[in-house]
């Protein structure tokens, strides 16, 4: 799908640079864009939201709708689950994770809370921007849904004998 | 996001925003008629520079590309139509001269027609009352509105010239501008926020683009059936009432009354052309109602039917005719908004998350003070 011989065309500077930008690299580093080319990354690149949130700061409720998944650049993210005496943490995030990903398939509430443990820097991928990609560049909807419906699987699996999993979900 | 049905405190501001903007829009005239054919032409064009980009170019490669290539086939159209359908010898002010005559004549006709069936119109000198009153409309406007109106009309010129340049920016900055809009929200907000500007693109581009869709069906109709009846350049005229359809009722009457104009002229001794004309015109409008409207815009934009037809006429009243264009997409994008405002101001807890958020940034800030 050339337009014009790739020399002339980066001669011109009509093509775009398959050197990948920080946060590039930082994307490409997580399972869930790992399988993307340089120039399939860069695409998504142009939908993520970058928000920067304090320690303690609440990144979502549990029973909110969910529009967005969350993958963690900077900081740690802890995973909370409301009990009868307050809440009882189920999980800690390091850089490279990602959470909330139920609401880039659908809109239920959020499974639990979200909370910024220090300082943190988060990627944001909205669920319209995904489900567009999926219809305007399947290739990269499919490989995103396919490293998402992995992570899943994984999920589920330890759920079947780890149970406190399904509240990342 | 509908978990909350919008009271009426909501929709009473709604409806009041509405008519605010369109009575700013209405003075504004200049800047609004230009930035909604700029949203126009940017949904016509962001599908084949959303390819190119895809297809990993840059972005300030791909907006010139398909820009130079809509150029070329709109110059290609315009060469074709120009080729095609007008006859060399007659300038334009000849063409709609002959047209409102014949338009004239044929009115003229008709209302003879009918005082020879009815006695009390006889009476009354409804052809000779009519006439008069035309004629008295045509010496006014002439002498004293024309040029005004074509000095109106000349200063449009650099505003509608601004509708390219405001597409170019929404193409290549429109998603840059998105994301600095959406770097001032507060984390609290965050996510509704990304859920309303996602509605209000997708309020506009089903309303847009569902107009475009209907104007090509309409198009299509409306130049099967003036062929049907023997027209000439039954595609033209079809286009122009379509494009006129754009603003409701009255632009429909205006395209009926241009191609009854035409066809009268053309076949002045056959008055079966023009009423079998205004014959077309009545049955593309019911299957525009019945059939091509619900299957382009349907109920792209939620609005009841009884408010749409209310607003309708509060936009003519408010507006006049940019007004009745406008009002339903204004419509439809100040519900989004209006609702989505009206659940962030009444959700209790998203605004404590924002006051806890101030406050340790305000711990953090004079931590070591």
């Amino acid at each position: 799908m050339e337009l014009l011989p790739k020399g002339v065309a980066v001669i011109f500077g009509f093509l775009k640079s398959n050197d990948l930008s920080p946060l590039e690299k930082q994307l490409h580093r997580s399972p869930l864009f790992a399988s993307l080319t340089p120039r399939e990354l860069k695409t998504v690149y142009g939908l993520v939201h970058e928000r920067r949130y304090l320690a303690d700061e609440i990144v979502f409720d549990e029973g909110e709708e969910g529009q967005a998944l969350y993958l963690v650049l900077a900081g740690r993210v802890r995973i909370n689950k409301a009990r009868e005496n307050g809440y009882e943490p189920v999980a800690e995030l390091e850089p490279g994770a990602y959470f909330g990903d139920m609401a880039l398939l659908d809109n239920t509430p959020r499974s639990a809370q979200a909370r910024a443990i220090g300082d943190c820097e988060l990627a944001v991928f909205f669920r319209a921007d995904f489900i567009a990609l999926m219809e305007t560049d399947a290739v990269v909807g499919y490989k995103i849904a396919l490293a998402l419906a992995r992570h899943l699987g994984r999920r589920l699996r330890n759920f079947m004998g780890d149970r406190p999993q399904i509240e990342l979900m | 996001m509908d978990e909350h049905r919008s009271g009426p405190v909501v929709w009473c501001a709604i409806i009041g925003a509405t008519c605010l903007l369109l009575v700013l829009m209405e003075r504004m005239l200049w800047l609004a008629i230009p930035f909604v054919e700029g949203i126009v032409l940017y949904y016509v064009l962001l599908p084949p520079t959303q390819r190119l980009l895809r297809m990993g170019l840059r972005k300030n490669a791909a907006v010139p590309i398909v820009y130079a290539g809509a150029t070329l086939i709109l110059l290609l159209v315009v060469l074709a139509t120009a080729s095609w359908a007008s006859a060399p010898s007659a300038n334009g002010q000849e063409v709609v001269a002959r047209y409102v005559t014949g338009g004239l004549s044929f009115l003229s006709r008709s209302l003879q027609a009918l005082e020879r069936e009815f006695r009390l119109l006889r009476q009354i000198h409804l052809s000779e009352t009519v006439n008069s009153g035309f004629a008295a409309w045509t010496d006014d406007f002439l002498k004293h509105r024309l040029a005004g109106v074509l000095v109106a009309a000349a200063g449009w010129i650099p505003s509608l010239l601004l509708a390219p340049f405001l597409t170019f920016f929404f193409l290549r900055d429109g998603r840059r501008f998105k994301r600095f809009l959406v770097r001032a929200v507060p984390n609290a907000f965050f996510e509704r926020t990304l859920f309303l500007l996602h509605e209000v693109d997708q309020t506009a581009r089903r309303y847009f683009v569902g107009m475009m869709k209907l104007t090509v069906i309409d198009t299509a109709a409306l130049a099967l059936g003036l062929w049907a009846i023997g027209l000439h350049s039954p595609l033209v005229l079809g286009f122009i009432a379509a494009l006129l359809a754009w603003v409701p009722y009255v632009g429909s009457i205006a395209g009926c009354v241009m191609v009854v104009m035409v066809a009268s002229t053309d076949a002045p001794d056959n008055a079966l052309i023009a009423y079998s004309a205004i014959g077309v015109f009545i049955a593309v409008r019911l299957l525009d109602d019945f059939v091509f409207m619900p299957m382009t815009i349907g109920r792209s934009l939620h609005i009841h039917p009884l408010i749409a037809v209310l607003m309708i006429f509060i936009g003519g009243s408010v507006a006049g005719v940019a007004g009745l264009a406008m009002v339903l997409p204004l419509l439809g994008i100040v519900t989004v908004v209006g609702q989505t405002l009206g659940q962030l101001v009444t959700n209790s807890r998203l605004r404590a998350r924002h006051r806890y958020t101030r406050a340790l940034r305000m711990k953090q800030a004079s931590a070591d003070l």
